[in-house]
């Protein structure tokens, strides 16, 4: 369908659009038109994407003059092809002339074609068996000697062959290409798929990739350093946004690092010598170059560029490398000094926290190395490899990890620590020494994105409370709404339960959560519920440890036999192929009847990325409330360094970041509006007002006064009532009450006065 | 709220024909009974209750909710097959599973789930027959892990309850997978011509299969088995997925009552699928009924028995009932009544349109209006809802009493009838 917004037209690839949509589109159509960036919650199953990618597309459409070209960040790939699956859905119904390119970018292992890269099991080591086939220095090699005796690929020749012809001569015919769509493509045409997408972001009006690659300044600094301003950034499921800013800028140092990294040392001193003995000019020439202080090689060919500097871009130095680590020995020997301080440090017996500028005065005194020349080692490192012409770079990954330490550290002096702690706090016997360099400040690597595109768009189901997250990534928002879903039934069911079935209450408060009778109230939740639900059902605990002691008790207590004669029993791991095959057993048992229980972990992999809808999960438990390991040095000093320059409290930011840890577990359970699911929270604290009000609006308003504070009997009930209700047929468009699904005709009929019921 | 209750009692004996007067002294009995002599769960009208957007109760108008209901019901019935000339399966060959599981043992519904399956099972067999006189019905009965088949398919509704109600107990998982096997083997010994089906009254929220369940779905679609299931506390996937695979329905009961409707909406036969029964003709016998005074020796009670009774025209042996099949010869024994009555699924009273009624409408004031049917004064009774119905045919009204009572019971409309009456009349003079 086709509607006006303001003065844009809009292409739509549905025949009717829920209000809420419509809302949104306008919300986000007015952040475009004031060149801000803005920050919108909505729903999950309320068809954000599809909102999202048709009002971008018809904005760019309506303004020829000035295009925008559309970012879109995604946090895994299997949201990447739904996005693009979404785009594709929208072509049709775009004016037929218009010529829209739109693609997705992965890593290599996602990309690449050829079998013998592919074999590779881990991202590092495809990275690198491509770059042992296509490395410029391997081609040359190749194009001297007669062929086939040295190993290229195919795929990257054929490409290359074709490129040289100009960017026109591998340009793509106009449409949406996803991951499949270029390896098919690559495979027809015998071209390399990855190169090909690199080439092509370029001239695309949409572009679908992963956060990391406009977040990490490693990444960032190869993959979008062409990026223009005329670009709107969308990133989608953006509640943890915080975090992986912070991952991106955050190091961390461990023994084996540490060997490892004396193992690459030794390799490369070998490897010098060796070139010492053959090729000394090329050494010569690298030295004379860092002399012009060129710590990069100029424009390097594609294939060789490999991580940027960790540093963002506007801290990076221009200047010429310090005189005493051009020469290779000098720096290979300021390294292993570097190496041989650190390992040192981490045979502390008590935990350390220290500020990077201590920690640079300390690496000055006991090793004799300056804050600059710490500053210019990843460059440097970067440099002597190109030279040395180390292709297999998977295995120098330790070495890498401490320059980018060592950047890292003498270049920022706010907004990081150091720590060192001996052993982890939980297993005190074992001893396991790292040393962390943790960013507090996520605001540090979304900056540039801010400063350098148009409009940023934050969008997620769960951004409450809104007015936290300009606070915390430090920018202003032209607007920050959130949204309800209009639905046409009561189809989620949130309830708080505060007392077990013996009316004490219950919670995993600290002084709590070991006492049995609460284990025991939990389990009888537990027990009632998979007797009068069918199907599935999801629970989440607070943390491993935590869902292994109740485990445990539940199985001494013969709570988990009684809950197998109704449903089998699935447990998520940290390994990810078992709980692979968990989900696919838990899925099978769902599908056939039998019924099942999931118990996963608040955090883990299984509440962020897995959707349990439909008859997949029908009731999220929620035991307790998912704060973090309050314990941690790492978490202290991101509250104290929250505290000190956003001003927000400690507490604040607890509650804020379990409730909405706790909001994605139980959002987990409802996809669309023809699903339904219930959500418990099980825990006395979540009655609290300055707990509950953090969760999201959609939540919130379904949730009852009557079911803030229910014992396990009448939660029972509520549950049978709520599915009883639900199992009866019902109307989609809402019939006659509230609309709920716009058509066209609606939409022309509307005013503002009618939104407002919304 | 007092008056509104007057008023609608008011409505309701101003509605009810000469008949039911009797049935009304009863209801009016029970409604006569002291508050504590009620059982306490059997009425929580407290549940009832409903909140308008202030917060402020809503009066409760049962009478019209109840009719709405009913019109919806009908309405749905009429819409589907309307499209296109329908054909009925009216020889029906039905199994009818009972879950007699563990969950069954539950009290959620008064007094226990199995005791209102088996009470809603009885009224059902019941109603079937009604409906259905060509029809034959049988028993599983899923418990302890297996299914196991209570009575072979047969045309007496008596003796299948007798059966049932000898089966009071629960206990075990319930497997849905071994009920469908059960029945498939069994289903597929009948004639070409009859219906398969199968319907299951399912108490629990799983099923505890020995083996993979799709493969026997696949196995009952093939066999064109129509496969409905009636849930008592949730909607089930893998129950969804069997009624949408073989085409039966899936209903999940709110309530007491509300199971027993659903359960009785299975009663009138579903549209048959042309491919699933071959057309075919018959042979049927139309027995005599025995003089009084007759002693003959009955085939189905096995003793000598005096007066009343039926006589196969083939064999000659005494049945006590029809329909039946005969004991010996494996006749299908009918009366014409039956035949005729199954005649009404064919041609149904087409759905009554309502007619607002404008309380403004001066008109309407001058010519007090009376229902067809009963002769009741159709005049304005205070609420503004739907108050009667008009025949589309023949343009006359009737009250709601009589709308259920001609669509669920008559099957002809008066108003239509009486005119036909009336032209042949014309057509003599």
């Amino acid at each position: 369908m086709k509607f006006q917004i303001e003065d844009v037209t809009v292409y739509f690839p549905y025949d009717h659009i829920y209000p809420e949509q419509y809302q949104y589109m306008l919300e986000l159509k007015r952040a475009l038109d004031a060149r801000g960036h803005c920050l919108l919650e909505m729903p999950t199953g309320t068809g954000k994407t599809a909102a999202l990618l048709s009002l971008i597309t018809s904005y760019s459409l309506a303004h020829p003059s000035n295009p925008l070209k559309l970012l879109y960040c995604t946090r895994t790939v299997h949201e990447m092809e739904k996005t693009l699956a979404e785009l594709r859905r929208l072509l049709p119904y775009l004016p037929p002339q218009t010529r829209l390119l739109a693609l997705g970018l992965s890593s290599r292992k996602n990309l690449c074609v050829n079998p013998a890269a592919l074999s590779s099991p881990s991202r590092d080591s495809v990275d690198s068996a491509c770059r042992r086939l296509t490395a410029s220095w391997v081609r040359s090699l190749a194009a001297e000697r007669p062929p086939g005796a040295i190993e290229t690929c195919s795929f990257f020749e054929a490409f290359d062959q074709a490129a040289s012809g100009g960017p026109d001569a591998v340009m793509l015919p106009p449409g949406v290409y996803t991951l499949q769509d270029l390896r098919a493509i690559g495979r027809e045409k015998g071209w390399c798929p990855y190169f090909l997408a690199r080439q092509l972001i370029r001239y695309a009006n949409v572009v679908v990739y992963s956060y990391q690659y406009l977040l990490d300044p490693k990444v960032a600094g190869v993959i979008s350093r062409e990026m223009q301003r005329e670009c709107v950034v969308v990133f989608d499921e953006a509640h943890n946004i915080d975090n992986v800013c912070i991952e991106a800028l955050s190091v961390s140092v461990r023994k084996q690092t540490l060997d490892g990294a004396t193992r690459n040392l030794n390799r490369i001193s070998q490897e010098i010598d060796r070139f010492k003995a053959t090729d000394a000019g090329k050494l010569r020439a690298e030295y004379n170059r860092l002399v012009e202080g060129l710590a990069q090689r100029g424009n390097l060919p594609m294939t060789d560029s490999w991580l940027a500097n960790p540093a963002l871009p506007d801290d990076i130095l221009k200047e010429a490398v310090p005189g005493n680590i051009r020469k290779a020995e000098h720096f290979l020997s300021v390294l292993r000094r570097l190496v041989q301080y650190l390992k040192g440090r981490l045979q502390t017996e008590h935990v350390e926290t220290e500020v990077p500028v201590a920690f640079v005065a300390s690496v000055n005194s006991h090793a004799g190395i300056d804050q600059k020349m710490l500053k210019f080692c990843y460059d440097r490192l970067h440099s002597l490899m190109l030279t040395l012409e180390i292709t297999d770079t998977d295995d120098f990954l330790h070495i890498q990890t401490i320059c980018d330490f060592a950047t890292l550290v003498s270049t920022y002096t706010r907004g990081f620590s150091i720590i060192i702690e001996p052993f982890d706090e939980r297993m005190p016997h074992i001893p396991d020494p790292v040393l962390q360099l943790s960013c507090h400040d996520a605001s540090l690597a979304i900056n540039p994105v801010f400063d350098r595109f148009q409009s940023v768009v934050i969008t997620s189901g769960t951004l409450s409370p809104i007015d936290l997250y300009p606070r915390l990534l430090n920018f202003n928002p032209v607007i920050s709404r959130s949204f309800t879903m209009s639905l046409t039934r009561e189809c989620i069911c949130p309830m708080v339960l505060t007392r077990g079935s013996d009316q004490l209450p219950v919670s995993t408060k600290f002084d709590m959560r070991s006492d049995p009778g609460v284990v025991r109230n939990y389990g009888r939740l537990l027990l009632e519920m998979v007797a009068a639900i069918p199907d599935g059902i999801v629970c989440f605990f607070v943390s491993y440890s935590y869902m292994d002691g109740i485990v445990n008790s539940w199985n001494e207590m013969g709570i988990l036999q009684d809950v197998m004669q109704h449903k089998l029993v699935f447990i998520e791991t940290q390994d990810v192929v078992e709980t692979t095959l968990a989900l696919d057993n838990y899925r099978k048992a769902c599908d056939c009847g039998r019924g099942a229980v999931f118990f996963s972990v608040a955090r883990g992999k299984v509440a962020e990325g897995i959707d349990f809808d439909r008859h997949y999960g029908r009731l999220v438990i929620m035991f307790g409330v998912p704060f973090q390991y309050t314990l941690s040095r790492i978490l202290l000093a991101r509250l104290e360094y929250l505290r000190d320059t956003f001003q927000i409290k400690e507490g604040d930011f607890l509650t804020f970041d379990a409730l909405r840890q706790a909001a994605q577990c139980v959002g987990r359970v409802i996809r669309s509006k023809a699903d339904y699911g219930m959500m418990i929270f099980a825990d006395k604290r979540y009655s609290r007002h300055d707990k509950r009000s953090k969760l999201p609006g959609w939540i919130l308003s379904h949730l009852r006064d009557a079911h803030l504070n229910l014992s396990t009997d009448m939660a029972l009930h509520i549950a049978r009532e709520f599915l009883r209700r639900m199992a009866q047929p019902y109307d989609k468009t809402g019939g006659t009450g509230k609309k709920t699904l716009l058509s066209q005709e609606d939409l022309e009929n509307l005013t503002d006065a009618t939104l407002e019921m919304f | 709220m007092a008056a509104k209750n007057g008023d609608e009692k008011r409505i309701r004996r101003d509605g009810a024909g000469g008949d039911e007067d009797e049935e009304e002294e009863e209801e009016n009995e029970e409604v006569m009974m002291e508050a504590w002599e009620r059982a306490y769960a059997d009425e929580r009208s407290w549940e009832s209750l409903q909140e308008d957007e202030s917060g402020l109760l809503r009066p409760l108008d049962t009478a019209s909710i109840l009719h709405a209901h009913y019109r919806r019901r009908l309405l749905r019935r009429a819409s589907a097959p309307a499209s296109s000339r329908i054909q009925k399966g009216l020889i029906r060959y039905l199994y009818l599973v009972i879950d007699l599981s563990r969950a069954a043992s539950e009290t959620d519904y008064r007094p226990s789930r199995m005791a209102v399956v088996l009470k809603g099972a009885e009224t059902f067999i019941r109603e079937f027959f009604d409906q259905n006189p060509l029809s034959h019905i049988g028993l599983v009965i899923i418990k302890d892990g297996v299914a196991q088949r209570l009575t072979d398919l047969g045309g007496t509704p008596d003796s299948q309850i007798k059966a049932l109600m000898a089966k009071r107990e629960c206990s075990g998982d319930a497997s849905l997978q071994n009920a469908l096997e059960l029945v498939c083997d069994y289903l597929g010994q009948v004639p070409s011509y009859g219906h398969r089906e199968v319907l299951i009254l399912y108490s629990s929220l799983n099923t505890c299969d020995p083996r993979d369940i799709m493969e026997t779905i696949e196995k009952c679609k093939k066999d064109k088995i129509r496969c409905s299931v009636v849930g008592l506390s949730a909607e089930i996937y893998i129950c969804k997925y069997i009624c949408e695979e073989t085409g039966g329905s899936y209903t999940v009961a709110l309530d007491e009552s509300h199971f027993k409707e659903l359960l009785l909406e299975h009663a009138p036969p579903p549209a048959a699928i042309a491919e699933y029964a071959a057309a075919n003709l018959i042979k049927m016998g139309f027995p005599q009924r025995g003089a009084d005074g007759v002693i003959a020796i009955c085939s189905c009670h096995k003793e000598a028995k005096v007066g009343g009774g039926y006589t196969c025209p083939r064999c000659k042996a005494r049945v006590c009932e029809l329909p039946t099949e005969c004991r010996l010869c494996g006749l299908t024994l009918v009366s014409s009544p039956h035949l005729a009555r199954s005649y009404h699924h064919l041609f149904p009273v087409t759905p009554f349109n309502e007619v607002t009624s404008m309380p403004l409408n001066k008109t309407l004031r001058k010519t007090p209006q009376a229902c067809f049917g009963c002769q009741q004064s159709l005049g304005n009774q205070g609420s503004n809802s739907v108050l009667y119905v008009s025949c589309g045919k023949c343009n006359q009204l009737f009250c709601l009493d009589c709308d259920i009572y001609i669509h669920e019971s008559l099957h002809n409309c008066p108003g239509c009838e009486s005119q036909r009456e009336s032209r042949s009349y014309d057509a003599k003079a």
